[in-house]
């Protein structure tokens, strides 16, 4: 079942159009990347799902529910973390997570709680005001996670935690992954993205360049590169190598076919070369190539 | 009701310190009674008339006791009081959005309605009480300090209707107060408009008693409406109450349907 369904939507800010016919889908279960430059429009398109602001155009479904006609049905069933943290300064982290059981009107599990202020070690008396960026961010994953949602959206997560936090952190989601709960992850952090996610959209100036699936994406394709005074391009061209970059003295390619004839030509070729590396495209990669090359065509 | 809850939690500091405050202010003014009522009024009376008129002072012999000259001083109190209401309702909405906070309550499962709805109830319970206990502190005060002979009923009977009239004018300022908060996505200007709205409604009223032209402007001045002076001399004035509920269900519309429609700043 899709949990998060985006038909064509829009968002425009006066003549600005901040993002332009995205549409893709989110299905339950699934742990879900959603990556793009700054103001690439991944903060707008997450701010109209959750309907903190009214789209310009398309249709939005969260858990099967039109937004935002069933605003309050769909939130009582979402967990959010923002990028930038910024609760009530005044309240004591127990109140403020006691205000957000209150809202979805839940008694809450108490030791689940006591289990997860334990895990990010959070001091429940102090005032949120008084607390570092890292722990405002923990203080926002526990009040996203009290009230048992099916679909956690989260934008930059990681930002400010220590990497022992960070581990915790997706541990804990892998967990609810496990049980059936959605995750909508926003990150920059291309490496938590590329080993937690399964699926990911690329968005780019508004416009969605493309979705992958991270199982099936990297490992059929190699990037390749080679080292030396003379770099041979067009031998690299023929077995079907694309060269994405080319510097002096260093050319990488990508390659989707067959290993035993680039083995072959490679071999074939190592005596004019310095160096030869062939390794899996990881996901910095492909975001590097996919931005580059849309870079390249604006230019 | 959490978001009831969160809000006079919010604002329960600031409500004590403009109830103390106005109180040591109330007992203070109220206390030079007795030394005030016994010195000559003489220098005054060469005033212009006008003037008089514009500061509430037309009847000088109404000052040598206590309901004319609590009528008199109370009046400033009472335009603090209205920059009091109307910074209770500036900053309800704006200033979530100028310091995030917001974010967190959209987050939660409350309609937008509910948002403005529960602010609103909560303000004006605040409002209320501000307003109450002031009530009380003076009313005390000015039977403590009355001239001998004067009646406690009297008193009591003129301090029932400055009391609700106050209510109507706080409430007409909170709610204007809150139209402007959801219009506006920041409180930085939240200070300055309260200000702006209570002294140029003030001066509204100033120029409508003065000129018998510009009289229509009394009903634009709920403080005029509800001055002590004119409430113990001619009673509750129902045509600026009627007003005030006007603007005060016609504010509180609109209110809700901009917030309805507005976007989260991003």
């Amino acid at each position: 079942m899709p949990v998060i369904e985006l038909n064509h939507i829009s968002k425009r800010f006066g003549k600005f159009l901040a993002v332009n016919d995205v549409s893709f889908t989110v299905e339950q279960g699934e742990f879900f990347g959603f990556i793009g430059p700054n103001g690439a429009g991944k903060s707008t398109t997450m701010n109209m799902i959750l309907n903190f602001i009214k789209r310009s155009g398309g249709e939005i479904k969260v858990l099967g529910k039109n937004v935002p006609e069933h605003d309050l049905e769909v939130k009582k069933r979402i967990g959010y973390v923002p990028s930038d943290v910024r609760f009530y300064p005044q309240l004591r982290v127990q109140d403020l997570i006691r205000y957000t059981l209150d809202f979805h009107h839940m008694k809450g599990d108490q030791a689940e709680i006591a289990r997860y202020c334990d895990l990010f070690q959070i001091d429940v008396k102090k005032k949120f005001g008084n607390l570092s960026l890292g722990n405002k961010k923990k203080i926002a994953l526990v009040c996203a996670l009290v009230h048992h949602p099916e679909l956690i959206i989260m934008d930059e997560p990681t930002n400010g935690l220590d990497p022992l936090m960070h581990a915790r952190l997706f541990r804990i989601l892998k967990e609810k992954q496990k049980q059936g709960v959605t995750i909508f992850l926003s990150s920059h952090n291309l490496k938590e993205v590329e080993d937690y996610c399964s699926k990911i959209a690329f968005i780019r100036s508004g416009k969605l360049i493309g979705i992958e699936d991270l199982a099936q994406m990297n490992k059929k394709v190699k990037i390749i590169t080679l080292k030396g005074a003379h770099l041979p391009i067009e031998q690299m061209a023929l077995i079907g190598a694309t060269c994405i970059k080319k510097t002096d003295g260093e050319a990488r390619f990508s390659y989707e076919k067959n290993l035993t004839q680039l083995f072959s030509t490679l071999s074939n070729l190592s005596e004019t070369l310095d160096d030869v590396t062939v390794t899996n495209r990881d996901l910095e990669e492909q975001f590097m190539t996919m931005y580059e090359h849309q870079e390249g065509e604006r230019l | 009701m959490t978001l009831f809850r969160l809000e006079c939690k919010t604002h329960i500091k600031t409500l004590l310190i403009w109830i103390i405050v106005v109180a040591a202010l109330t007992v203070g003014l109220v206390s030079l009674f007795p030394a005030m009522k016994d010195m000559g009024l003489d220098q005054m009376k060469s005033l212009p008339k006008d003037m008089m008129k514009a500061f509430n002072l037309s009847d000088l012999g109404a000052l040598t006791t206590i309901k004319g000259y609590f009528g008199y001083e109370y009046q400033y109190v009472m335009i603090a009081t209205g920059i009091f209401a109307a910074m209770l309702g500036t900053n309800a909405l704006a200033r979530e959005e100028a310091e995030g906070t917001i974010g967190y309550l959209y987050a939660q499962p409350i309609s937008r309605i509910s948002i403005v709805g529960w602010k609103m109830a909560a303000h004006s319970i605040l409002y209320t009480l501000y307003w109450l206990i002031s009530m009380v502190v003076a009313f005390f005060t000015c039977v403590l300090f009355k001239e001998s002979g004067a009646s406690v009923s009297g008193l009591f009977k003129d301090f029932v209707q400055l009391s609700f009239t106050g209510w109507i004018m706080g409430l007409t300022f909170l709610a204007v107060g809150f139209l402007l908060s959801a219009i506006l996505s920041s409180n930085k200007s939240a200070t300055s408009l309260s200000l702006g709205l209570v002294f140029l409604t003030f001066i509204f009223g100033v120029v409508g008693k003065m000129n018998d032209d510009f009289e229509t402007l009394i009903f634009f001045s709920p403080v005029d409406a509800a001055l002590p002076s004119s409430v113990f001399k001619d009673g509750i004035e129902w045509k600026y109450i009627v007003t005030d509920l006007v603007v005060i269900v016609v504010s509180a519309l609109l209110s809700l349907w901009i917030y309805r429609r507005k976007d989260l700043k991003v």
